[in-house]
């Protein structure tokens, strides 16, 4: 069983101390959402597990292996995905290739079609002509043929319908049934919370929340707070 | 201030002169000799220097500059012009002018690559107009008269000496000047300088022409200096061997442009006495700029930081209120900023549909709303970095259309960005000055004082990230524009400094007259700071009015966090 | 008229050399984002290190061949350092870096190959191929122009049908998302430096006879290179393709007008300010800053 762990991370941005000291904890076969407001370190915690920036202090670890000193291709290599925020397509190639591109040798394109079977009549489009949930599934679709144990999933929900978002957060569900570590990042809760095992609410780079997904979906005062801040603060 | 810029000047200036001494009357009439080049070519490395180290323009031809002074100046001394070498250079070095801002012209609308193209370019066609006219009285071996009071190899020393003191010590003070800011603020961010109303033209185009000024009269004194020139002294490869040696030793410092002409100067002599080949410089000068280009620090910066390390470290001075701030400008009343069915497409994306929003004057307006909704697009938009958008922006009642940001700062909308933006070269007070135009010493001291920032002698680089976000605020503040615009000003502060943000932030408007806008995500700051608050999601106002009631809306909680909350707000 | 069009002609083969200059330069641009002012310089190397081999007594063909290797090894040295150090630079600051280094490749060029010290430059291809319109063309011409049009149309076929032409298309559309699916980017990139490097230095030893052939001149033809990579806008290969070629159209033609003959060198800086002025009329910002 995968163990994705994360330990007293601390991360700068352009000299911003913007992670401050996290912990978090990804196993296989569960959805861990992190959630929070805008500007809550979020996005920069993701980048810099998967090596985008470099953390100051604290370790990534997968299944014993350190990741936090390697390069971005190596800690792909090690098993760890990331889907970033934007649907970030190489836009001026196909869907088919954009798949191929990332191809991990024991994979199949099928895989991806069998999760997203949209995709099989858009195979020859290329992807920057697509529509966003289109672009959003592609994202997810090459990081799955790509033979990842851990996926990192940013914003996949920003600026779609709500229709595509529940079949989006289905396909997630899928993937952690299927025994993959999924930590899914999330400004939307409701939606995150009724799929996700563990949850997390980030707030200025310090971990405020850590417990049950339903438990916190029902106490929604107590999210309200986290979220929108306190008037009494 | 203006105290710092006289010692500067007169500290360049003094140990210039001692230098100066010392090598007239201990070294023997050949290093006397020698290190007049050093100080010729330090002028064409100043000048180098003022354009790509300050202003962020790579020049690759800045010895076609000098090439053109000094033709002009063989040209005047083959047809005995009155005035001698002295005048001579100068009309060298205002020939070069033009020469510079047509060069410059291209640099309006491109950066770093392209003018980097352009440069070589020229260069390149420099060399072959140059072969081809030739240099005046090259063919008849013309000698270029020196002044008679400066005639002999030790006299024309004091000659050219005099001449690096006079250019370093003007530039001393053009540095440290509004015009000097701005050079490095366009270096560092276009539109950051621009929306601190700096005419981007004006400042890359005096740049360049007073660049090509000071190289054209190095070129004058070369002339003087080897009478006879041929055009190899001005060809491509030197202007690029310059180039290598500025970056390297970082020529637009005073230190580093003498640093770097002892280095093309005195390094071939070294050579030559360890009898090895002499272009083996080059190959140091190019393993030397990429060397600074790595780490990102220059010789001179090196030298001066280990000198800084040397020193007694002084903690950072917070500012002291060296009297109560002046009074608050008053600003017509009313709304101070309307934003009238605001829309704003990116291909087919709308990202601001028929946006509606008033700032009244004397008050903080929050702007919130989820990633993405369009806010800093909002703010662009009002700043004029948006060439296109329908509705319309009304500053005081005005319309703001087909205006320029640079024009709409000076109008008087002035905006923070998300990341800090401040030239780390400069100091605090050169940066508020920048900002704000002209402003008392008193009144930049309390403004200071008030933001709880560090004095006006800080070194920008010296100061934390928090402190720089604090310095943006108070830079639009100093300008005492009727309308503020702050895009997340407490990004990546800790929570208890952003809520004192907030308190000043409340407080702006009754302290300094200005109306604030504010984009924020932080809640806890917006309800401390903002009288109302206006929603955004998927580019359209959602909701507006006073913060604690409208964050209490189902439809705003809604929007962060994707799903609704009666129960919650009963 | 007629002088201006065998002129003109005679520029053909240069035209044909700066097309395939043109073409590499967008092709480091595109591929690692770097505007490469070494270009040139490293073919030089190559160049010379084939003249350097026939002089020492070997055949022409193997020399080719070593010179080609040569300007592969010498585009993989610049490659070493820029994705060593400047993987997270600017563009602005990698352009400065090839700059500065070109100073010191041409340093050490004119040392190793005697400053103007003459060199025998045999004709890889010589001979007159045919008459047109009674102007001979030559051998050298037809190739450097087939040679340009064929690694112009093999570079758009190689990116668009074989795996590592994928991946480099990821790699330049987004190298993050590319090293982030696993992609090999700093072998990939080093692989772009060597092969750029490897075709500049055959393009120069076409071309090298017929220009003035010190290290110095020839490492200095990055400039009509960068002119034709812009009129193809740092994207285009085949826009750069002719670009290049009516470069050396307009040089020997302009050579063959008496008065003017003499500045042919100034025609890249002015094709470069002409489509600059052009391109750019609408920029107004800098990118994202």
């Amino acid at each position: 069983m995968t163990t994705f762990s994360i330990g007293a991370l601390q991360v700068d941005r352009s000299g911003i101390p913007v992670i401050r000291g996290v912990d978090l904890e990804a196993r296989g076969g569960e959805i861990s959402v992190l959630l929070g407001s805008n500007g809550a370190g979020k996005t920069t915690f993701l980048e810099s597990l998967s090596g985008i920036i470099p953390v100051r202090s604290g370790f990534i670890n997968l299944d014993g292996v350190e990741l936090a000193k390697l390069r971005p291709g190596a800690r792909a290599k090690a098993g760890l995905s990331h889907v970033e925020q934007g649907r970030t397509v190489f836009p001026a190639m196909t869907t088919e290739e954009n798949l191929k591109v990332a191809l991990h040798p024991d994979a199949d394109l099928k895989e991806a079609y069998d999760l997203f079977p949209e995709l099989l009549q858009r195979r020859n489009v290329e992807a920057g002509m697509l529509s966003g949930g289109e672009q959003q599934m592609v994202v997810i679709a090459r990081s799955i043929v790509n033979r990842p144990r851990v996926i990192l999933i940013d914003e996949m929900s920003s600026g779609l319908a709500p229709v595509i978002v529940s079949r989006l957060m289905r396909a997630v569900r899928q993937l952690a049934d299927d025994g993959m570590a999924v930590v899914l990042v999330e400004q939307f809760a409701a939606l995150a919370l009724a799929i996700g095992n563990r949850a997390y609410v980030l707030r200025r780079g310090q971990i405020v929340y850590d417990g049950d997904c339903a438990a916190l979906a029902g106490d929604p005062a107590h999210l309200h707070r986290l979220y929108l801040g306190d008037a009494a603060a | 201030m203006k105290h710092a810029s006289f010692r500067a000047a007169a500290t360049t200036a003094l140990l210039l002169a001692v230098l100066g001494a010392l090598i007239f009357f201990l070294l023997p009439k050949y290093w006397v000799f020698l290190v007049t080049a050093v100080f010729i070519v330090g002028i064409a490395l100043q000048s180098l220097g003022l354009v790509t180290g300050r202003t962020g323009m790579i020049s690759l031809c800045q010895m076609s500059f000098a090439g053109v002074g000094a033709w002009v100046t063989g040209y005047l001394n083959l047809i005995g012009a009155p005035g001698g070498l002295a005048v001579w250079m100068l009309i060298g070095g205002l020939a070069a002018v033009p020469v510079g801002i047509a060069i410059g012209l291209p640099a309006l609308r491109l950066r770093g690559i392209n003018l980097a193209i352009v440069t070589l370019g020229f260069a390149a066609a420099f060399d072959t107009v140059l072969a081809t006219i030739t240099f005046p009285g090259q063919t008849t071996f013309t000698q270029v008269v020196r002044p008679e009071a400066f005639d002999s190899d030790k006299g024309y020393f004091l000659f050219v000496l005099l001449t690096y003191g006079v250019i370093a010590v003007v530039l001393e003070f053009v540095s440290r000047s509004r015009l000097g800011a701005a050079w490095l603020a366009v270096r560092h961010s276009e539109r950051a300088a621009a929306a601190n109303g700096i005419s981007i033209p004006r400042a890359k185009l005096s740049a360049f022409a007073i660049s090509a000024f000071i190289s054209g009269i190095s070129g004058g004194l070369l002339a003087g200096y080897l009478g006879t020139l041929v055009s190899e002294n001005f060809s491509m490869m030197q202007s690029l061997a310059l180039f290598a040696v500025a970056t390297m030793a970082g020529a637009h410092f005073a230190l580093g442009a003498i640093a770097g002409g002892m280095m093309i100067v005195l390094f071939p002599e070294l050579l030559r006495r360890l009898n090895l080949p002499q272009d083996v410089g080059n190959v140091f000068f190019a393993l030397g700029a990429v060397q600074a280009l790595s780490t990102g620090e220059t010789i001179a910066e090196t030298w001066m930081r280990l000198a800084r390390k040397l020193r007694p470290t002084r903690a950072v001075e917070a500012a002291t209120a060296a009297g109560s701030l002046p009074d608050k400008t008053s600003h017509p009343a009313g709304i101070a900023l309307e934003v009238r069915d605001l829309t704003v497409r990116y291909g087919t994306v709308t990202a601001l549909d028929k946006v509606n929003l008033k700032v009244p004057a004397g008050t903080v307006v929050g702007l919130v709303g989820p990633n993405g909704a369009g806010k800093s697009t909002l703010v662009d938009a009002i700043a004029g970095f948006l060439y296109r958008y329908d509705g319309s922006i009304l500053l005081n009642g005005s319309p703001l259309e087909a205006i320029s940001a640079t024009s709409r700062s000076k109008l008087g909308i002035r905006r923070t960005w998300q990341t800090t933006r401040i030239a780390p070269e400069l100091r605090v007070g050169e940066y508020i000055r920048l900002a704000a135009g002209p402003i008392s010493e008193s009144e930049l001291e309390s403004l200071l004082a008030w933001f709880g920032c560090p004095g006006p002698e800080t070194l920008i680089s010296t100061v934390d990230v928090g402190t720089r976000r604090l310095l943006d605020v108070a830079g639009a503040v100093a300008s005492r524009a009727p309308v503020i615009l702050l895009d997340e000003p407490a990004a990546g502060v800790s929570y208890d400094e952003a809520l004192k943000l907030g308190e000043r932030i409340a407080a702006i408007p009754e302290t300094f007259g200005s109306a604030v806008l504010l984009i924020e995500h932080d809640m806890d700051l917006v309800r401390r700071a903002c009288s109302a608050i206006t929603v955004f999601d998927f580019g359209r106002v959602i909701a507006a009015g006073a913060p604690a009631a409208v964050l209490d809306m189902p439809v705003v909680q809604k929007a962060y966090m994707g799903v609704e909350f009666e129960e919650a707000a009963e | 008229m007629d002088s201006l069009f065998t002129a003109a002609v005679a520029g053909l083969s240069a035209g044909g050399a700066y097309a395939i200059l043109g073409v590499c330069a967008i092709f480091t641009y595109r591929l690692v984002a770097v505007v490469n002012f070494t270009g040139a310089a490293i073919g030089a190397a190559g160049t010379f290190a084939m003249v350097a081999l026939f002089e020492l007594g070997m055949p022409l063909l193997p020399a080719v061949l070593f010179g080609v290797a040569a300007g592969a090894l010498a585009g993989l040295a610049i490659g070493l350092v820029m994705t060593t150090w400047f993987t997270g630079s600017n563009a602005s600051t990698k352009a400065a870096v090839t700059a500065a280094l070109l100073v010191g490749i041409i340093a050490v060029g004119l040392r190793l190959t005697g400053g103007q010290h003459p060199h025998y430059f045999p004709e890889i291809i010589p001979g007159s191929a045919f008459r047109l319109a009674g102007v001979e063309v030559t051998w050298a011409a037809v190739t450097t122009l087939v040679l340009s049009v064929a690694f112009t149309l093999l570079t758009e076929q190689f990116l668009a049908r074989t795996r590592t032409g994928l991946q480099l298309r990821a790699l330049s559309q987004r190298p993050m998302a590319a090293e982030l699916i696993g992609i090999r980017v700093r072998l990939l990139a080093l692989g772009v430096w060597a092969v750029t490097g490897g075709v500049t230095a055959f393009a120069l030893m076409i071309i090298a006879p017929l220009r003035s052939p010190d290290f110095a001149s020839l490492s200095l033809l990055v400039v009509p290179a960068l002119a034709a990579a812009l009129i193809g806008a740092f994207s285009s290969f085949r826009a750069a393709l002719i670009g290049g070629v009516m470069i050396g159209l307009i040089e020997g033609g302009v050579s063959a007008i008496g008065p003017v003959s003499q500045y042919r060198g100034a025609v890249p800086f002015l094709v470069i300010l002409a489509v600059l002025l052009w391109s750019q009329r609408g920029a107004r910002w800098d990118e994202a800053r």
